[in-house]
């Protein structure tokens, strides 16, 4: 089974950028294909249960933008993982609905983010998850992920899992962040008047329900027989303070790292900004072009800023993307300018938590040398510090010194304590120390499917023979 | 060797030399002149391997290689077998064989006068139908015509490699710079007598040029031409999975028009199914190299085709990885190995994507010259004086 479809705009994730790019392309006039590797559009910010209503505003306002994009004819295609994607802008994708192959004019990258992950000891016991992973298990399935769970890390988002889970009735034993509230964090807030209600919607909630809120603190090990059963706590420093016991689940969060495979793979120009999720993809903030012609980026995947800067930079991603390929956009100058001096406040309110939240630079020091960084290859820090010694000194020469990063994840979910580590080890900065350029395919896809999508090309064509490499 | 090419002045000490290039090549000669007692600098422009090195398959062996080489190529295969005990057997160094598939009746022609050849050179290989492929590959199930098949040859895992012949050199004695691009060749009076990185000029008694496709660029800045272009080399892994193939399974050569192409089929140690699978070749531009691109989607097409037409029961394999390298290659497809038509010097490069296979030899060639004492093969077949003519053009 296969799906060859031309498009004049492939928007890629379906999140609240996505959704806002793909419905603002569509109305210019543009045909538009919204693709999401999830089996409902929404992303994780508007992420929809699989079945029942869920009456808080953020969902019911997800539901709305799903709407309004398919009323406008958006063309969606849910349960489907972009996994190639070449200049011109040829994509191939594999899924529930089976092998994809798209021809586009323009593509927007709006593919989001994943929890920032940093490696402490018992990080890999079973119990122990990515906040966000434990928020979709509560918000898309309504399984709790545990009976006692404690929410830790740094960012506003602990917050937002901590009321995900309060909705569906959870104990939550305590939650941590790593930082105390400053008075910087009060100044910036007292910046943006319009985002207080949000900000005591986010927090009061939590305050009240949570048995614990814990600032200054972190997470420094979990322990258990087999799977998790006590999370000790420590002051910044490392310093022990506490243990909890009888904890089943430990989400843990420090914040997002951008999803690069589809700006990689198109090979535009990225940077690097730790308040910024690390790595990110590099676009003109009015228009959400990259240095690619053709390829527009929108959303987290261009600097964790959060939901509202994301909505706005994916609307004008889309009216950019489409006027560029001549359809009249039906949005004034003025209406242009307004929507750019939004954007642009929104994500001097994102960026600023960024900051504040940015990760305690000593986090990467709780991991002991038998603790393993990359999961997949069960590769520890010992093995890391060595191989620094020896002459790795970037992720790529970690990965061929040490097959860190060379596993099923490709360096996703070790990408911020390799960094860390090799940083320290080497001195030098995490943006010399790079990240693992994502290859085709950006996800393990069985050879079936691969060839599925890219039957129409591979002509067998007669060529000479050579040595054995 | 040429009368105007550098030699040293061999007493006591060693010269001080610097390799220019961090692959396979760069590092095997690095480790044999500190061997040697040579003051020995070793320059890499991004980390080691980085390039045609850490995308090889790394299989060394003899079997329907090169003709002229065959020496060359039963000398490099003991002494991989050697530097694999030296080290400690740190690079997943396995003799694992090598099947070459016959898709058509009139390859078994082609297949014979190799296994002739072969046989009266002291490598034997033989020909296998099917049903005897089967009992070496039992997953090598596809309607193949018959196959080679050659005890041989071995495989190294290709990162593990490098780094353990740079941590043998390093140990050693050599010093070691990565991402230390050299800018030019430092000449004097005609002679290379160092290299001059962005932190400045570095002196030596002789360079030696182990860069790969950008060898020319580094020669020419001595008033050297050298007639090596890139060429575009892909291949795609699975994730790892249980042991499947054991054998290097490559495309015999065919008789007019390849329809197997250039295909190369192997399990890694860590259980990924590395292939590839070329039906057209060709060079690429000056200057591809610099940008890296994706493997191309035809690629990806027919080497997913090859694969499953030889192993049908790999159809729910995962592909978790692919990469593109530009070999460095040159007019007739053999390396250019040691001293050129300019005084100080010496170049390693042109590899085909075969650097593995050789680097052995590579690296003595290089020390013997540099020490002006013949190698214990006929290395002619690699001068680079045989294309003066165009050198001097």
């Amino acid at each position: 089974m296969r799906q060859a479809i031309t498009t004049d705009i492939a928007v890629v994730g379906a999140g609240p950028a996505g959704l806002a790019a793909a419905t603002a392309a569509r109305r210019s006039g543009a045909t538009v294909l919204l693709i999401d590797a999830f089996a409902m559009a929404g992303g994780q910010y508007f992420m929809q249960p699989v079945s029942g209503v869920n009456t808080r505003a953020q969902v019911r306002a997800g539901n709305a933008a799903i709407r309004a994009a398919a009323a406008v004819g958006v063309k969606m295609l849910t349960g489907t993982e972009i996994f190639a994607a070449y200049p011109g802008f040829q994509l191939f994708g594999s899924g529930a609905q089976g092998a994809v192959a798209v021809n586009a004019s323009a593509v927007i990258a709006a593919t989001g983010a994943h929890d920032r992950v940093m490696a402490f000891p018992g990080w890999t016991l079973p119990g122990v998850m990515t906040a966000g992973a434990g928020q979709r298990l509560t918000k898309v399935n309504g399984v709790l992920p545990g009976r006692r769970v404690v929410i830790a890390g740094s960012g506003p988002f602990l917050w937002a899992v901590a009321q995900s889970l309060l909705d569906k009735g959870a104990d939550i034993a305590a939650l941590v962040e790593a930082r105390h509230p400053s008075p910087s964090l009060v100044a910036h807030l007292a910046v943006f008047p319009e985002r207080w209600l949000e900000t005591v919607g986010l927090v009061a909630p939590v305050l009240r329900e949570v048995k614990r809120v814990v600032f200054g603190r972190i997470v420094a090990e979990a322990t258990g027989d087999g799977r998790l059963e006590q999370v000790a706590i420590a002051d910044s420093d490392g310093t022990r303070a506490e243990t909890l016991t009888g904890i089943d689940a430990l989400l843990i969060s420090y914040g997002f790292q951008p999803n690069l495979e589809i700006t990689a793979l198109l090979d535009c120009v990225h940077d690097f900004d730790d308040a910024l999720g690390g790595w990110y993809a590099v676009v003109d903030g009015d228009t959400g072009r990259t240095s690619i012609p053709g390829l527009y980026a929108s959303g987290e995947v261009t600097g964790i800023a959060g939901a509202r800067p994301a909505l706005l930079s994916g609307e004008l991603a889309g009216l950019s993307a489409a006027a560029a390929l001549g359809f009249a956009t039906d949005s004034s100058d003025a209406k242009l300018a307004t929507l750019r001096q939004r954007l642009a406040r929104a994500r001097r309110f994102g960026h600023g938590l960024g900051r504040l939240f940015v990760p305690l630079p000593e986090l990467d020091r709780l991991a002991r040398p038998d603790t393993i960084l990359c999961r997949c290859e069960e590769i520890t820090r010992a093995e890391v510090q060595a191989a620094c010694g020896e002459g790795a000194d970037n992720i790529y020469g970690m990965k061929i010194w040490t097959r860190a990063g060379m596993g099923r994840c490709q360096g996703r979910l070790c990408r911020m304590s390799l960094t860390a580590c090799i940083a320290r080890a080497t001195g030098r900065s995490p943006r010399l120390v790079g990240f693992n350029h994502p290859r085709v395919p950006s996800r393990p896809v069985p050879v079936e499917q691969v060839l599925a999508a890219m039957q129409e090309v591979g002509a067998a064509v007669p060529g000479p023979a050579a040595k054995l490499r | 060797m040429d009368g105007c090419a550098f030699k040293l002045e061999i007493e006591d000490m060693g010269a001080r030399l610097i390799v220019v290039g961090g692959g396979i090549v760069g590092v095997t000669i690095a480790r044999e002149l500190v061997r040697r007692g040579h003051e020995v600098l070793l320059l890499e422009r991004d980390s080691l391997g980085a390039a045609v090195t850490g995308a090889s398959l790394a299989c060394i062996g003899t079997h329907m290689n090169s003709r002229s080489e065959i020496e060359i190529l039963k000398w490099s295969c003991r002494a991989w077998s050697e530097l694999d005990r030296a080290l400690g057997g740190t690079m997943e160094y396995r003799n694992s064989g090598q099947i070459r598939f016959l898709k058509r009746a009139e390859d078994r022609k082609v297949a014979e006068d190799w296994i002739a050849f072969e046989s009266a050179a002291g490598v034997p290989s033989e020909l296998l139908e099917p049903a005897e492929v089967r009992k070496l590959e039992p997953l090598l199930t596809g309607p193949i015509e018959a196959a080679t098949y050659a005890t041989n040859a071995a495989t190294v895992t290709p990162f593990l490699a490098v780094r353990a012949i740079a941590k043998d050199a390093v140990r050693r004695g050599i010093e070691m710079r990565l991402h230390t691009p050299v800018e030019r060749l430092a000449t004097r009076g005609g002679a290379v007598r160092g290299v001059v990185t962005a932190e400045g000029e570095i002196t030596a008694d002789a360079v030696i040029l182990a860069a790969g496709p950008w060898t020319p660029r580094i020669a020419a800045t001595a008033g050297l031409a050298v007639p090596i272009m890139p060429r575009k080399a892909q291949c795609l892994a699975s994730v790892g999975v249980e042991p499947a193939i054991r054998s290097v399974i490559a495309a015999c050569e065919s008789t007019g028009g390849v329809a197997a192409g250039y295909t190369q089929i192997q399990q890694a140690p860590s259980g990924q199914i590395l292939f590839n699978t070329v039906l057209a070749g060709g060079l690429s531009a000056e200057g591809a190299q610099d940008h890296v691109p994706e493997v191309d989607p035809v690629f990806v097409g027919n080497s997913i085709r090859q694969l499953l037409w030889l192993f049908p029961s790999l159809a729910g394999l995962e592909l978790l990885r692919s990469w593109v390298r530009y070999e460095a290659v040159t007019p007739d497809d053999r390396f250019l190995v040691g001293a050129t038509a300019v005084n100080g010097l010496y170049l390693a490069a042109g590899d085909g994507g075969s650097g593995f296979g050789r680097g052995p030899a590579i690296a003595r060639v290089i020390a013997d010259a540099l020490e002006d004492r013949p190698p214990p093969f006929d290395a002619s077949v690699w001068s680079p004086l045989r294309f003066a003519r165009t050198q001097a053009a």
